[in-house]
């Protein structure tokens, strides 16, 4: 079985950089960290306190931001890649963060983009299944507990219209209705998948599905 | 009226959804009762295998020198980089501790009888129940008004709801689970902690009430702790 690895998302306008970036030599100019910056340096846009605080939360974020991002992207290195990219553009807009809880969400929104744009400049990405569960099994293994390698193994072979929103609700907690901004969809639509989501799980993995309704 | 099938439709698609028709549908009928237990059980495991290990590799940030930074910088970013992967490390090693959390979470929806009734239990049948964990609770611990023998992550362990002067607690003695510290919980309508008990694993106390503080409930839960009395 073949499908793309994922869909780009169009998530809202968003700047492109005109050249390739590299998250581990950048500046701040424009929307883009550039090669040269050197942001532990008091420089304007803000000096060690606030930049330790910033690296603090995102620290703090970080598990949960890898694994977000490697549901969506189904790929750890590409995950990797994600999250540090996000993190760079996270910090140039940090001003706009005025409340510290509502951090998580933006990182993920911030992610999503950044997602969509890697697989824009990544078009050619399509994948076999089997050999993708194969590629992650470090990441999917669960020691003893066999069940468990299973489930993760199903969750990676959900189409992406499924697995994003159930990875939002069950693992970042988001409701229906921030699921539904968040990917701009309706309420009922958001619901119809995630139902669709957990029939698809329950049955992968030989759950006792004979009281689940039908569609 | 809800029926079976939008109910069962429902909760696929978001089982903690807190409808108030559903909940008069679940508290009526035991098939779907059955079938919600079934379904968080399977909601449990499904956001452990969500959680997959992401162990730290990197500093979050990751950005280049200037040459001309004198030497002090490297000592700023070496400890930025110790004091990164320090935190990543506590963060890490926090995180079962927030799988247990869902799991007692999980069970609290797989028994809404359980906060209903405010009278006590008959003696016999709350010791029966402390007895099986060999514990006993003194009287300044509250009213328990409900109290059962729950299969918990492969053990029997008591279940318990306590009357207090804020509201009514329940309790979970998690003899087989340990805890590095205090972990606090704040989701699905229940806010809670969970607590080491020296050389007894921990309890799980949490309540519904959201006007009570997670300070207060910490304070709750160092009371009832204290009123467990081990008999071994």
């Amino acid at each position: 079985m073949h499908f793309a690895a994922a869909n780009p998302r169009k998530t809202g306008p968003i700047d492109r950089p005109d050249a390739r970036r590299s998250p581990r030599n950048a500046v701040i100019s424009g929307r883009y960290l550039e090669p040269g910056a050197d942001l532990y340096m008091n420089d304007e846009v803000g000096g060690n306190p606030r930049r330790a605080r910033f690296q603090a939360l995102c620290q703090a974020l970080r598990p949960d931001l890898l694994r977000f991002a490697f549901w969506l992207s189904r790929d750890r290195a590409v995950a990797e890649d994600v999250v540090q990219e996000s993190m760079l553009r996270a910090w140039k807009a940090q001003d706009s963060i005025l409340d510290e809880k509502a951090t998580k969400p933006w990182l993920l929104t911030i992610i999503r983009r950044e997602y969509a744009r890697t697989f824009e400049r990544k078009r050619l990405v399509t994948v076999d299944v089997d050999e993708l569960v194969a590629r992650e099994e470090p990441l999917l293994a669960a020691g003893e507990d066999h069940d468990l390698r299973d489930l993760r193994a199903a969750v990676l072979k959900l189409p992406d219209e499924y697995r994003e929103p159930l990875v939002l609700q069950v693992l970042m907690g988001y409701s229906t209705a921030e699921i539904a901004s968040e990917l701009n969809l309706s309420g009922p639509a958001v619901l119809t998948r995630l139902f669709r989501a957990r029939k698809k799980l329950r049955e992968a993995c030989a759950e006792d599905t004979a009281l689940d309704p039908q569609e | 009226m809800t029926d079976h099938t939008r109910y069962r439709s429902s909760i696929l698609a978001d089982p903690h959804d807190a409808d108030p028709e559903l909940q008069a549908h679940l508290a009526a009928c035991p098939e779907c009762r059955a079938f919600t237990e079934r379904l968080l059980r399977f909601e449990s495991r499904l956001k452990r295998a969500l959680s997959v290990d992401v162990a730290p590799s990197a500093p979050v940030l990751s950005f280049a020198r200037k040459a001309a930074s004198p030497p002090r910088h490297w000592m700023a970013i070496a400890a930025s980089v110790l004091l990164g992967v320090g935190m990543a490390a506590v963060i890490w090693l926090s995180l079962p501790q927030r799988s247990l959390a869902a799991d007692v979470l999980a069970h609290m929806a797989g028994e809404p009888d359980a906060w209903h009734t405010l009278e006590a239990v008959p003696g016999a049948e709350l010791d029966a129940v402390l007895q099986s964990a060999d514990m006993r609770l003194k009287p300044a611990a509250g009213i328990v008004s409900y109290a059962q023998r729950c299969r918990f992550r492969g053990h029997m362990v008591p279940h318990l709801v306590v009357q207090r002067p804020s509201g009514a607690v329940t309790v979970m003695v998690l003899e087989h689970e340990n805890v590095r510290g205090a972990t606090d919980f704040d989701e699905h309508g229940y806010r809670g902690t969970i607590v080491p008990i020296a050389g007894h694993g921990s309890i799980a106390v949490l309540m519904r009430d959201q006007s009570v503080s997670l300070s207060e409930i910490e304070q709750i839960a160092a009371q009832v702790g204290n009123s467990i009395l081990w008999m071994r």
